[in-house]
């Protein structure tokens, strides 16, 4: 039975995939960002086996690009979001976002801000 | 050059390249190049290769590394796939199998119970604390070449030591001759009146125990034997007489001797079985003198000594240094006492430390009066076990290469399908080591079964270490050596097979390695044959110690101990004894020609000839006048000692031995003397053995004296049981608070000889086990070949061969086989054989019928073995393996 549960590490991946885009998300670029992002550096071993699994979860697909003059002729494996990978995201997000409302102090600033903004 | 070097480096590339899936490779090495030169653009190229590096490290996950590399260890399918079709190779040929896991475990059973012993021997005095700073000294004498080594000293030779060489820290002595008293008793409580007997006292100095610091139960170790008169018992015996009590300050009576109790200074742990010393009574030696100027005398020599050295301290230097005391201390009281060649002998003598640990098993040459262990056994067991496990992973080999042929198919097709020579070594070796697994736990079980009989074969208590650490890493460990040791030929030489050649049907018969089975066939053999052969001459050697004629008649002769007990009633008893008509003789002396009875030692000179000449060194044996006829020794020339002949108690009956060493041409009425009496020398007696059949047969002489602890009853009775029940009746009346107790000459004679026999029990049995494994080998290994051969068989039978024809050509090879192997041995045996036979100066000769009946057994053996599977094949019908052609 594959794992469907979303760590926060596969997470942030997920998102920098979602951020990247159709050319730019393969591993070596994610591992880029994710260092900009965070300020923390990454193995491009360590993203490319996340997202693997993401893969192996039903997060993402992947297609090799096109070859092009650079890396010496070398295509790369582009990753995309899925629809379930998007769908995970937002429940993850939903699932925080209710945790903050019953936050003391913040629950009511985002009741607030609710009300004055719908 | 330069261009060269802005490129990520090589052996990362190539590293990468081999653990990474083929299916990750563009990608994987597209990113980290363009990880490389981005990295290149802000820092150096050291940087850029070392950060290259530390990706390709970080490829090194489970996702990515390719899953038929051989970087996987352990590929679950494939070797599940191994194991199963081990296990159906397994069952298919049930008798291969068990041959095959049955000899193995044979084997390592044989082996662990020799591991077991080995350990026992080795692990001898190992639980005393300091143990490598504790020495027993050792009296060297260089008699002409001949090593004299001894461990008796006089008795203030440890004073001696102590006060000279500050080095020593302690020294101890213990006594433990029968002759002063130690030895076995007659004990009982002093609030009681009922003796029982004992073995195992012994007189020793508070020093000793400390220098062993024996573990105490009750008491104190630095005052347990301080104080004249106490004793010191083992916590079994203080079970025995005080249950459930602190026996401290409690008092024994021994040997009925009421007004001088022993005092109860300590109870000890029983000495454990693996201390060179058994006793179980210390008795201390606190102001006892055993007489008057005993203590300080040097002219007899009879306390063992041991010494503990200062830390540092080196033994070697010490033992030159201690000469000083011979100077110093022997050799001023042996000229004083006339002896002439006393500073020609001091020259001679040197002292030696031997380390306690030492003690068990290197003291072949050393007269202690202990019973050790010997090192040569040690190593001769371990060489038997080490062959008997050799020839168990022997018939692993032949039968696995036999039975190549069958699965040479099997190879082939693997290989055509793709499988790498490799994996078929993996393939077979797994499968050796699932055999090998199998007969370990077969052979541990197997050995924890035969343990008890094995304890009674060895003489030991060993138990088996179920709940040792080590039984399980060893026991895999073992496993794999024996696997892959066994497995290692035969799994190189079944996947070297031609596809092409196997599936073509050419390597049929698996005939070509013949020469490497037949040249461990006749290993096996040979080492069959030797074990055979030890086993007969260790036995004729028994046979011979046993019924050679050594003297005396020991057969109906009843020893009665602790008669000393008797006190005056002696003669009366004697008499009384007398009176019983199964009774022949009667004669109360403690010197009797077997071991565990009074020794003693004295030089002997003609009359008037002490100071010019050398001693004869021999015994003198107190005895009564019925002595001679009780023992049924022979009067050579001369005389028996006669009641009637008051002049008699001066008179002795030398033996042949003390004759011919004093050069009597006519030694009735020649005079000797013992530097202290004169004796008339009244008659000769027949040399007989008193001592083991390992020595020489030494001077000795008897005479007339009271020694009451050992009647000695010589009888003629069919009905022993009833016998017994009437001594019992007389002894009753005479010693009613004492049960009677009684062994028989001939029994202790023969136990003399118990570790000859020990040895020959375990030979044998180790030699069947090699027979039996060798067997074992053989039948799996000619069933193979004659159902090989079936065909050949069958084409003979229907031209007309008589089944004599097909036996003969059967069995031919293999007996050539045999013969060859019994070739080999007879040298082997031969030297092995002499080697043990120069321990005795009495032995049988090695014969050249030994070796023609060892090789005619293992023929018959290898004949037995072959010749039921031969005519198997004989009596098959033709047709049944013609058929299918």
């Amino acid at each position: 039975m594959k794992e469907t549960k979303l760590g926060e590490f596969e997470e942030v991946i997920l998102l920098l995939v979602g951020i990247l885009g159709e050319d730019e998300a393969y591993a070596f670029k994610i591992a880029e960002e994710f260092k900009d992002q965070t300020g923390r550096s990454v193995s491009i071993g360590a993203v490319h086996s996340t997202l693997s699994r993401l893969e192996d979860k039903g997060f993402l697909t992947s297609d090799m690009g096109k070859a092009t003059a650079e890396r010496g002729g070398r295509r790369k494996r582009i990753y995309t979001i899925t629809a379930y990978g998007r769908r995970a995201l937002e429940v993850s997000r939903d699932f925080k976002v209710s945790l903050w409302r019953q936050f003391p102090q913040f629950g009511f600033e985002f009741g607030r801000l609710n009300l004055n903004d719908f | 050059m330069r261009e060269q070097e802005t490129i990520p480096p090589k052996l990362a590339q190539r590293f990468l390249y081999w653990f990474l899936r083929d299916d990750l490779a563009e990608e994987v090495q597209g990113d980290l190049e363009e990880q490389f030169y981005t990295r290149l653009e802000d820092s150096s190229l050291q940087k850029a290769r070392l950060n290259y590096w530390y990706q390709v490290i970080q490829y090194l996950r489970p996702f990515a590394i390719q899953k038929t590399n051989y970087f996987t260890l352990i590929h679950y399918a494939m070797f599940r796939n191994y194991l199963k079709i081990s296990w159906r190779n397994l069952s298919k040929q049930k008798m291969y199998s068990s041959v095959k896991i049955g000899s193995t475990a044979l084997g390592i059973a044989a082996c662990l119970l020799i591991t077991l012993f080995i350990q026992d021997e080795l692990s001898y005095d190992a639980h005393i604390p300091d143990r490598d700073r504790i020495y027993r000294v050792i009296w060297v004498f260089n008699n002409e070449g001949d090593l004299e080594q001894d461990v008796f000293f006089q008795a203030p030779f440890a004073k001696a030591i102590l006060d000279d060489y500050p080095e020593i820290e302690k020294v101890g002595r213990y006594n433990a001759g029968e002759l002063f008293g130690a030895g076995s008793k007659e004990v009982r409580r002093a609030d009681d009146t009922q003796n029982t007997h004992e073995k195992g006292f012994v007189y020793v100095d508070q020093s000793l125990i400390e220098i062993f610091q024996i573990p105490m139960v009750y008491g104190e170790l630095s005052q347990a034997l301080a104080q004249p008169n106490t004793i010191v018992i083992s916590e079994s015996k203080a079970e025995k007489y005080f249950p459930n009590e602190n026996p401290v300050g409690k008092s024994l009576v021994l040997d009925n001797n009421v007004e001088n109790p022993f005092t109860i200074g300590g109870v000890m742990e029983d000495f454990p079985p693996n201390f060179h010393l058994h006793y179980d009574f210390l008795m201390t030696m606190t102001e006892r003198e055993f007489w008057p100027g005993e203590q300080t005398f040097w002219r007899a020599s009879n306390y063992p000594t041991y010494v503990k050295l200062s830390s540092g301290a080196d033994p070697i230097q010490l033992s030159e240094k201690m000469k000083g005391i011979i100077d110093n201390y022997i050799l001023p009281v042996m000229l004083e006492a006339g002896i002439t060649d006393a500073a020609d002998n001091a020259k001679h003598t040197r002292f030696e430390l031997q380390p306690i640990s030492d003690i068990h098993l290197y003291s072949q040459d050393i007269f202690d009066d202990l019973s050790h262990g010997d090192i040569r056994f040690v190593w001769l067991f371990g060489t038997i076990a080490g062959f008997i496990l050799l020839i168990a992973c022997i018939n692993f080999i032949n039968l696995s290469t036999a039975k190549s042929a069958n699965r040479a198919k099997e190879v082939g097709l693997r290989k055509v399908v793709g499988s790498h020579r490799m994996s078929l070594i993996q393939q077979f070796l797994t499968e050796s080591i699932l055999y090998s697994f199998l007969a370990f736990v077969l052979g541990i079980f197997l050995a924890s079964f035969l343990l008890p009989y094995f304890n009674i074969l060895a003489a030991k208590s060993l138990v088996f270490p179920w709940t040792a650490w080590w039984l399980v890493p060893v026991t895999l460990l073992g496993t794999l050596v024996v696997g892959l040791l066994s497995g290692l030929y035969p799994s190189f030489y079944l996947s070297s097979f031609q596809p092409i050649e196997v599936l073509k049907g050419k390597l049929r018969r698996g005939s070509k390695s013949s020469y490497l089975r037949s040249s461990l066939v006749v290993f096996q053999f040979a080492t069959s044959i030797v074990l055979i052969i030890g086993t007969i001459i260790i036995y004729r050697q028994m046979d011979f110690i046993l019924n050679t004629k050594i003297g005396f008649e020991k057969e109906q002769v009843l020893l009665l101990k602790g008669t000393n007990t008797l006190g005056d009633k002696i003669p009366t008893f004697k008499d009384a004894l007398l009176q019983l008509s199964e009774v022949k003789h009667v004669s109360v002396s403690d010197y009797l020609p077997i071991s565990g009875t009074k020794t003693n030692g004295n030089g002997f000179w003609k009359e008037g000839k002490v100071q010019e000449d050398k001693p004869i060194y021999g015994q003198i044996w107190r005895v009564d006048h019925d002595y001679i006829k009780t023992m049924g020794m022979q009067i050579v020339e001369g005389r028996d000692f006669k009641n009637t002949i008051a002049s008699d108690s001066q008179a002795v009956i030398i033996n042949q031995k003390m004759a011919k060493e004093f050069g009597f041409e006519n030694p009735l009425g020649e005079r000797i003397t013992n530097s202290g009496a004169i004796w008339n020398v009244i008659g000769v007696v027949e040399d007989f053995h008193f001592e083991s059949l390992k020595e020489d047969i030494r001077p000795l002489c008897l005479a007339i004296g009271n020694s009451p602890s050992i009647v000695s009853v010589k009888l003629s009775t069919s009905d022993m049981r009833g016998f017994i029940q009437s001594i019992t009746g007389v002894w009753d009346t005479f010693s009613p608070n004492q049960p009677i107790r009684y062994t028989f000459l001939d029994e202790d004679y023969a136990s003399m000889y118990a570790d000859v026999e020990r040895t020959g029990n375990i030979f044998s049995s180790f030699a069947l086990l090699a027979v039996i494994v060798a067997c074992m080998g053989l039948l799996a290994l000619s069933a193979f070949m004659i159902e090989q051969r079936s065909k050949e068989i069958s084409i003979h039978k229907v031209l007309g061969a008589s089944i004599k024809n097909i036996l003969v050509l059967l069995t031919k090879d293999f007996l050539g086989l045999v013969v060859l192997a019994f070739l080999f041995a007879i040298p082997i045996a031969w030297y092995a054989m002499d080697q043990w036979l120069q321990d005795f100066t009495y032995k049988i000769s090695i014969e050249w019928w030994v070796f023609a009946l060892a090789g005619c057994m293992a023929l018959l053996i290898a004949n037995l073995t072959i010749g039921y599977q031969a005519i198997k094949a004989a009596l098959v019908n033709p047709v049944k393996s013609l058929r299918s052609e």
